[in-house]
């Protein structure tokens, strides 16, 4: 949750294609960096691989052979877990898939409809308005959960969807991020120009504006996807039914059952497994997309 | 943050539109216009951010008085109490406590982090490194995996009865040092931290040196200048004001630092259920049901991080925003 | 400009949209027609199975489960619950410990008019921690906990070591195993598990709260807590007894590779131990706890009841529920059979509890020997602030385990007395 909240704050720039560095040329082989950053991979990769491998052991075996070979029971696991309380597993991962996904985007298009108004008008309260909505950066998540549930509860809204779905909205950071892509990426000049056509500032913002902070916006909405996805806090306070459980706070569940049950390491091994496995999907998938159009920005421009 | 090199960018603010001139309709494009746009953020950021805060802080102001053995509806109130919940949450040694290990794990991680995610940056950046590819991927990887799942997973490398690098000290003949032992335990979180975080600030300022034009370094490549002093004298310069950036920011989320901690606490008795600020405003507020002195500890923490904050914000407008205003 | 606005206020609209369409899946509101519905927070494994039965013969009044995180956090989301005045279940799984937090909170109805002639189904002890002491009633008992010693027969066998009946001999049992073989341990001193040692405390005679008149008082640093205390803090500074916490993976591998070849556990032991190393099955045997004096004694560790929340619109059909669940013998077997519980209800426990658990098949008197020891569970108050307790608990003991001396033990009963008392004075009881 810490480090994990850091700021791509050169991210929004825009990449120009570096001339002389295409893949043909990479001059003579570096071993050295190239197996310093095999180390690296191997540290980051070495717990991945021991879920792995953990999730293939039954439970006797996780407690009995500490090695990093491999058993055969990930289809038994994988198995019991759907059977796990009528497959509820697959729920939480649906769940997940709402909170963090639907979370998400609302979340990206609040967060640049706000920093394209910040970054290209001038109006009075502009930067009083961009300071209160950033200090929201620096409020704890766990600060805010307890008054966040009174609040709901005002509205009978604790154990919804909503109650998880609807404070993740909002991201100062998210704002933030979009001020800094829209100065980037929106010339001035072309709203000007659309603006003389008469189009409505809405209309400028949604097909103009939007469509050239793209790389950005797929930028702030992997970002908020992670966020809504690591906020252990607030669901597990605001919800009660297991049906409405995050991935998350389910698996959580699996291991604190009281002193009178059994923790289910197998099962949330294997659940961790399966949880991370489309979240890595969607990483690699949307990595390449926004390394791409930054560039192809770069090229039209 | 640096000026984008762009042509794209040039970033005058745009006088918001105006049409015939009349007062009024001046006064709409130039005030309403930009408020109506800003309305869905504001009215979220009022509902679930500023409201809460407002209602902490009132919180912080209260406590519960019980009268008699307080058993039965009616038995307990809330009522003011002026400043006392204050009072004990700074006079608490655990608090204090808290508050200096939290700032040895940030002078701990983040040069750490930041450090290897430097040196890992300028590497994939490095001419005729191979694989770059797929160390990049790798070490960005773990930045999917969510804390409470990392913090359990490195929770099991770290118990010397389950781990498989005990397992191989073991068959080494080596003494392994024991992590989550109270000496070790702070090391132990940092690198948990350090595992999800290092591959995100890696791809952050490798974004910005891959935004510098090799011009530069051919110069300096004709003037017999090495990789290494290129990378040290003028890739490191040149990416420094997001190095700058990443530190801020990785120095506000130590102070946040809890569910690394909390995750790996029943592992061990290293660990104290107020072992980091907010863990004992979790614990106070969850396990001890009082939640006006876990709004007071609250307000404590957010009064200290607004100072960070009053810095971040100056130096953030001062090097982002400088182009527009 | 319109557009504008309206775009500007999709928040808004949005917001009021969502709770005028009343998505709330809040239970609770049968209305007019239709059966009533109530929600039941849990957290025993499989209690689902045994709601179904009753959902089927009573489609008038269905019961949903609503799977929990064990214990504390259950009770912390139940009660801020009630502090914002909705958002409560009608049903609440409550451990014995938490119910005077609970009635404290004015988180659990007062149910004995429906549920009043229920007294000789249970214990004294029990029933006396879902009444606290008074004409209320605030839970129907569902399980409880009297803690046994589990050893491994094989190990000891193999150590030519005798099950331990006195403290004296299991300290003497403890260093003998350690010497013969420095890898196993007969148990581990838990500093994460207050239920446990308040168990054991329970055991030597402590009883940690206590009412007088309109007075809480307070004793867990008082001679019984202490002894048992010192007692453990010695072996562990001995080094003979294991000072790493339970329930954690390193302890689960020590149950499987016999590292830990001792367990003072409760009655519910056999669940944990077949989900935890399955293939030592038969390898167990259960024992009444070692003894301080001459008097046979245990403590009770774990157990839960059944409690109806303040915030029910069906308190009526809710209490008919719950006594149900926890009286009635088709119930209670099933309680039994699918859920593995212990059940409070002593007639129903003899009926339904015929054979051992499958893990301890080789222990056919299993529960003969858990109902002798039923018998023997010391009576102990709980107070309004057990989770503050507790929590000191985990803190003071595990910096006492993590030093390994003796005197950290006993200067840990003292923090947690001062603690305690803090805390209640704090929120304006008076403390005796």
């Amino acid at each position: 949750m810490t480090a994990t909240a850091t700021a791509p704050v050169d991210l929004p720039r825009v990449a120009e294609p570096r001339p002389g560095k295409s893949r043909g040329d990479r001059g003579k082989p570096n071993w050295i960096a190239t197996v310093i950053l095999l180390l690296g991979a191997l540290y980051c990769l070495l717990p991945v691989f021991w879920v792995l491998t953990a999730s293939t052991k039954d439970g006797s075996e996780l407690f009995s052979t500490f090695t990093f070979a491999p058993s055969s029971h990930l289809w038994d696991n994988i198995v019991e877990l759907t059977a796990y309380r009528d497959g509820v597993f697959w729920r939480w991962m649906l769940n997940t898939a709402l909170y963090a996904g639907v979370g998400a985007l609302l979340s990206t298009y609040v967060s640049a409809l706000s920093g394209y108004v910040l970054a290209k008008f001038t109006f009075p309260g502009k930067s009083t308005v961009f300071s209160v909505l950033l200090m929201g950066v620096l409020v704890p998540g766990v600060i805010l959960a307890i008054p966040q549930y009174f609040l709901f509860a005002q509205f009978g809204l604790t154990n919804t969807y909503w109650s998880v779905l609807l404070p993740q909205i909002i991201s100062p950071y998210g704002i933030y991020l979009a001020r800094i892509y829209a100065a980037a990426s929106v010339p001035t000049d072309v709203i000007e120009a659309a603006r003389t056509e008469g189009a409505g500032e809405m209309r400028i913002f949604s097909t103009i504006a939007t469509s050239m902070m793209l790389p950005g916006l797929v930028t702030i909405f992997l970002f908020q996807f992670v966020a809504i996805w690591n906020n252990f806090l607030l669901p597990y306070i605001m919800l009660g039914d297991d049906g409405l459980f995050p991935i998350t706070v389910g698996l959580n569940g699996l291991l604190n059952q009281g002193a009178t049950v059994p923790a289910l390491y197998t099962l949330v091994i294997t659940g961790a497994l399966l949880s991370v496995l489309p979240l890595i999907a969607m990483f690699l998938l949307l990595q390449r997309f926004w390394r791409v159009d930054l560039a192809a920005g770069a090229v039209k421009a | 943050m640096t000026i984008p090199r762009s042509r794209t960018a040039a970033a005058t603010p745009v006088p918001a539109r105006r049409r015939s001139g009349g007062g009024a309709s001046s006064f709409r494009s130039r005030v309403l216009t930009p408020y109506a746009m800003l309305a869905p953020g504001i009215v979220l950021f009022l509902a679930f951010m500023a409201a809460p805060i407002v209602y902490a802080v009132y919180l912080s102001f209260q406590k519960t008085q019980v009268t008699g053995l307080g058993l039965g509806s009616g038995a307990r109130k809330q009522v003011f109490v002026g400043f006392e919940n204050y009072v004990a949450a700074l006079a608490d040694p655990e608090f204090a406590a808290s508050i200096g290990r939290v700032l040895l794990y940030g002078l701990v991680l983040v040069p750490a982090m930041l450090g290897l995610a430097l040196l890992f940056a300028l590497l994939l950046d490095a001419r005729g490194t191979r694989a770059a590819g797929f160390s990049r991927v790798a070490i960005f990887l773990p930045y999917a995996v969510p804390a409470v799942i990392s913090s359990l997973l490195w929770g099991f490398l770290y118990l010397p009865g389950v781990s498989p690098f005990y397992f191989v000290f073991d068959a080494l003949g080596w003494d392994a040092p024991e992590i989550l032992s109270s000496d070790l335990v702070l090391f132990g979180i940092a690198n948990i931290a350090l595992w999800g975080g290092v591959g995100f600030n890696m791809i952050v300022m490798y974004t910005s040196l891959k935004a510098v034009p090799t011009e530069i370094y051919e110069a300096a490549k004709l003037d017999g200048a090495s990789e290494v002093d290129i990378a040290l004298r003028i890739k490191v310069p040149i990416i420094a004001p997001s190095i700058v950036m990443t530190s801020l920011f990785s120095l506000i989320a130590t102070l946040q630092v809890f569910a690394e901690p909390t995750t790996l606490r029943p592992l061990s008795n290293s660990l104290s259920t107020s072992w980091t600020p907010l863990m004992k405003v979790y614990r106070d507020a969850f396990t001890r049901d009082d939640i006006y002195s876990a709004a007071a500890t609250s307000v404590v923490i957010a009064l200290a991080t607004l100072l960070l904050s009053f810095l971040f914000l100056r130096i953030v407008q001062k090097r982002a925003f400088g182009q527009e205003d | 400009m319109r557009k504008l606005l309206r775009a500007g206020t999709v928040a808004v609209l949005a917001t009021t949209a969502l709770i005028t369409s009343g998505c709330s899946t809040d239970a609770g509101s049968g209305g007019g027609s239709g059966p009533v519905e109530l929600t039941y927070w849990a957290w025993a494994p499989n209690l689902e199975k045994v709601v179904d039965i009753w959902n089927e013969k009573n489609p008038d009044i269905q019961v949903t489960v609503n799977k929990q995180d064990g214990g504390d956090p259950a009770v912390t989301k139940l009660l801020t619950a009630i502090k914002a005045g909705s958002g409560a279940p009608d049903l609440m799984q409550a451990e014995y410990q938490k119910i005077p937090t609970l009635v404290s909170a004015d988180a659990l109805a007062d149910i004995s008019d429906g549920a009043a002639d229920l007294e000789n189904h249970f214990a004294e002890g029990v029933w006396s921690s879902v009444t606290l002491g008074g004409d209320a009633l605030y839970a129907v008992p569902q399980d409880t906990g009297p803690m046994m010693f589990y050893y491994r027969e094989d190990i000891l066998n193999q150590f030519g070591l005798s099950v331990p009946t006195t403290w004296e001999e299991y300290a003497d049992v403890a260093r003998k195993l350690h010497a013969a073989d420095p890898t196993k341990y007969l148990g581990t001193f838990s500093a994460n598990d207050a239920g446990w040692f308040t168990g054991l405390a329970q055991q030597a005679g402590a009883s940690w709260w206590s009412i007088d008149g309109d007075a809480w008082g307070v004793e867990i640093e008082g001679d019984a807590t202490t002894t048992v205390a010192d007692y453990w803090g010695g072996l562990v500074e001995e080094g003979v007894i294991d000072n790493k916490p339970m329930y954690t993976p390193e302890w689960n591998s020590a149950l499987n590779d016999g590292g830990q070849v001792g367990w003072l556990s409760a009655v519910w032991a056999p669940g944990v131990l077949a989900g935890n190393a399955a293939d030592t099955a038969g390898l167990w045997k259960a024992a009444p706890m070692p003894q301080w004096g001459s008097e046979q004694a245990t403590g009770n560790w774990g157990g839960s009841s059944t409690g109806v929340t303040t915030q029910s619109e069906h308190k009526e059909e809710a209490t008919e529920f719950a006594t149900w669940l926890n009286t009635d013998p088709e119930a209670i077997e099933a309680l039994v059979k699918t859920a593995n519980i212990y059940p409070a209800d002593q007639a129903g426990a003899d009926e339904a509890l015929t054979e051992p658990p499958a893990f301890f098949s080789n222990q056919p008197d299993f529960y003969e020997v858990a109902a002798g020891v039923a018998d023997t569970v010391s009576p102990f108050t709980y107070g309004p602030n057990v989770n503050v307790a507790f929590s000191a608990y985990n803190d003071e003991f595990a910096k006492a385990a993590e030093a390994r001396t003796r005197t950290a033990f006993t200067d840990a009963v003292a923090a947690m007395q001062d603690i305690t008392v803090a805390d209640l004075k704090k929120s304006g009881f008076t403390v005796k």
